[in-house]
């Protein structure tokens, strides 16, 4: 397990990352979202032991970066931002100089960068200077470097950045097989992406997190009801008299007239409400025998969610204040806060 | 380390680099050679190894940097220097790694100016105590300059501003020596001793005569020690600043 604790980061005077905290499962992948200048790079070069903190703690697998650099770094695999490789060399030699810094035993190199070179499908430009390789094969071998002696923990800078969306699939099918033995964390300012690969997700804006949780959580938290797409053939009124009786309808949003007796219905359902009542308006529908054509709950657009998350207002400092919104509860905070100046005023007057 | 200092090596060597500025000093060797044998004169036909090592000292100038320039400037510059930090190396094994690679092609480089001496023991005679303490000097003197090439491509990402930094401040370290001597320096003798002290010039002259002072490879090596060691510092202390 990886736990951050409180990072921070001052460029100056200018502060990156805020107090950060979050931990990463084992065998997890943890996406880390947030826009362009978020403060993404910076706490994940600082995670992989390339910058040194302002403050706080990172713990890999028990090993502290700041004070035991060398034992945290061996169960690290890193790829950053941009692929750290060398243009004047050939692929081959790449990968066997990087399994020596990372010190695997010279008798076991050969397959590792073997293995490495198959799995990311380089081994047919093994022999080409990286130099003339293209930006997508270049991150590959980035990408072969950061996996080169099976380290538990992945750090993986926006990896699918300048590749074909054939080569985005490859690489993302590969991020979630690596979940079988290794813990993963994955930045990216691509939702669609994060939602496909990410077990859970760290936002992350100006510094400051947003929120730490399942994507599902997040739209459920976040996005409110859910829409109900039903296209149907037959009778409208009858259709909309069903649909709207119910349970768990809130409303019919719209309905579009599609031509040949084919309508759309857009129906919001309430909070809470899901399969159970689509089957209900399935099986009332047939019954009634109007045939269905298309039907389908339509989640929230999590687009919508993300630029909603970072909007919010710099205050709100984490999950909890998320939560607090949600769910109001009483605030012990503000209880403690009120103690703590009392109990310094008593002092004072001492 | 030694997985920095293949890699070092093959850059250098997988590369034309390591050739054509061996070529660069053998050409200059040679020039310097024949001007040694041009001014032989009758009745004696003498001339000093190390004499040739003095004259080539003062264009060698111009190669050191040439050689250091990349050393940490082209790490920054492209971004290779986060897959370094980022593993399991201590900075001091990377410094050394890259060091020892250096001084290999120097080696490499001393080793083909090896070629006249062995032409002039064909053909004459040759006094080898004193070529052997030339050669340990002109080590000595490389390796330090090595040392400060190194230092000087960590402070920059741009190689070429290493490389014209590096000649300014081995071209101080030349003129030290007669800057120390001049009227103005001598009004003020222990300022000039000072100055002398840093001198490397005359220090190879003593090897060049076949002397190997204790005194002189102090200075070399507590030289290559600071160099190494404000190289750390001044990797350490950019991932700190750093913005």
């Amino acid at each position: 397990m990886i736990t951050i604790e409180k990072l921070t980061k001052y460029y100056g005077t200018n502060r990156a990352v805020n107090n950060i905290s979050f931990t990463i499962n084992d065998n997890e992948i943890l996406g880390f979202l947030g826009p362009n200048g978020a403060g993404k790079s910076t706490t994940m070069n600082m995670i992989a032991g390339y910058l040194p903190m302002s403050a706080g703690k990172v713990t890999i697998y028990g090993s502290d970066i700041s004070k035991a650099p060398v034992a945290a770094k061996k169960n690290i695999g890193y790829l950053p931002e941009i692929p750290p490789v060398y243009p004047d060399m050939r692929v081959r030699e790449y990968l066997s100089f990087c399994a020596g810094l990372k010190r695997i035993r010279s008798a076991e190199r050969k397959d590792e960068i073997a293995r490495v070179m198959k799995l990311l499908k380089i081994e047919d430009v093994q022999d080409k200077l990286i130099k003339n390789l293209s930006k997508g094969y270049k991150q590959r071998v980035g990408f072969a470097q950061a996996l080169l002696g099976n380290p538990k923990f992945l750090i993986l800078d926006e990896p699918t950045v300048g590749l074909d969306p054939n080569q985005v699939i490859e690489v993302r099918n590969i991020i979630k097989d690596l979940k079988k033995d290794h813990s993963v964390i994955f930045s990216s300012h691509i939702l669609s992406e994060v939602s496909a690969v990410c077990d859970r997700v760290v936002i992350i804006n100006k510094g400051d997190i947003k929120a730490v949780d399942t994507i599902e959580n997040l739209e459920k938290k976040l996005g409110g009801s859910l829409t109900l797409r039903i296209k149907i053939k037959g009778d409208r009124t009858k259709a909309s008299n069903i649909i709207e009786l119910t349970d768990g309808v809130q409303e019919i949003v719209s309905i579009d007239a599609e031509g040949n007796d084919f309508y759309a219905f857009a129906v919001k359902l309430k909070e809470g409400a899901g399969d159970d009542t689509k089957n209900n308006i399935m099986a009332e529908l047939i019954k009634h025998g109007i045939q269905i054509s298309e039907i389908y709950t339509e989640k929230p657009d999590l687009e919508a969610v993300f630029v909603d998350m970072i909007n919010r207002s710099s205050k709100n400092n984490g999950l909890l204040d998320l939560l607090d919104e949600i769910e109001p509860v009483d605030e012990p905070e503000t209880e403690s806060d009120e103690e703590s100046a009392a109990d310094e005023e008593k002092e004072d007057k001492e | 380390m030694f997985s920095v200092y293949k890699k070092e090596l093959q850059s250098f060597f997988y590369t034309p680099f390591a050739y054509v500025i061996t070529a660069l000093f053998i050409f200059l060797f040679t020039y310097m050679f024949n001007a040694a044998l041009g001014d032989l004169k009758q009745p004696i036909l003498q001339f000093t190894f190390p004499d040739i090592f003095y004259n080539v000292i003062f264009f060698f100038i111009f190669l050191i940097p040439i050689l250091t320039m990349r050393t940490f400037a082209d790490e920054r510059k492209f971004g290779t220097e986060v897959l370094l930090m980022t593993s399991p190396v201590s900075v001091i094994q990377i410094i050394l790694g890259k060091y020892l690679a250096n001084l290999t092609v120097f080696l490499f480089m001393i080793a083909g100016s090896a070629l006249f001496p062995i032409f002039t023991y064909l053909h004459g005679t040759l006094i080898m105590n004193q070529l052997i303490c030339a050669y340990i000097g002109f080590f000595a003197w490389g390796a330090m300059f090595i040392a400060i090439g190194m230092l000087i491509s960590s402070f920059t990402e741009n190689s070429i501003i290493a490389a014209v930094i590096g000649e300014i401040i081995m071209f101080a370290f030349m003129f030290i020596d007669d800057f120390s001597r001049t009227d103005f320096i001598m009004q003020f003798p222990k300022l000039q001793s000072v100055l002398y002290a840093f001198a490397a010039q005359p220090r190879f002259a003593y090897f060049s005569q076949g002397f190997i002072r204790l005194s002189d490879l102090v200075f070399f090596a507590s030289t290559i020690i600071i160099c190494l060691s404000w190289n750390y510092i001044a990797i350490e202390r950019r991932r700190w600043k750093r913005g």
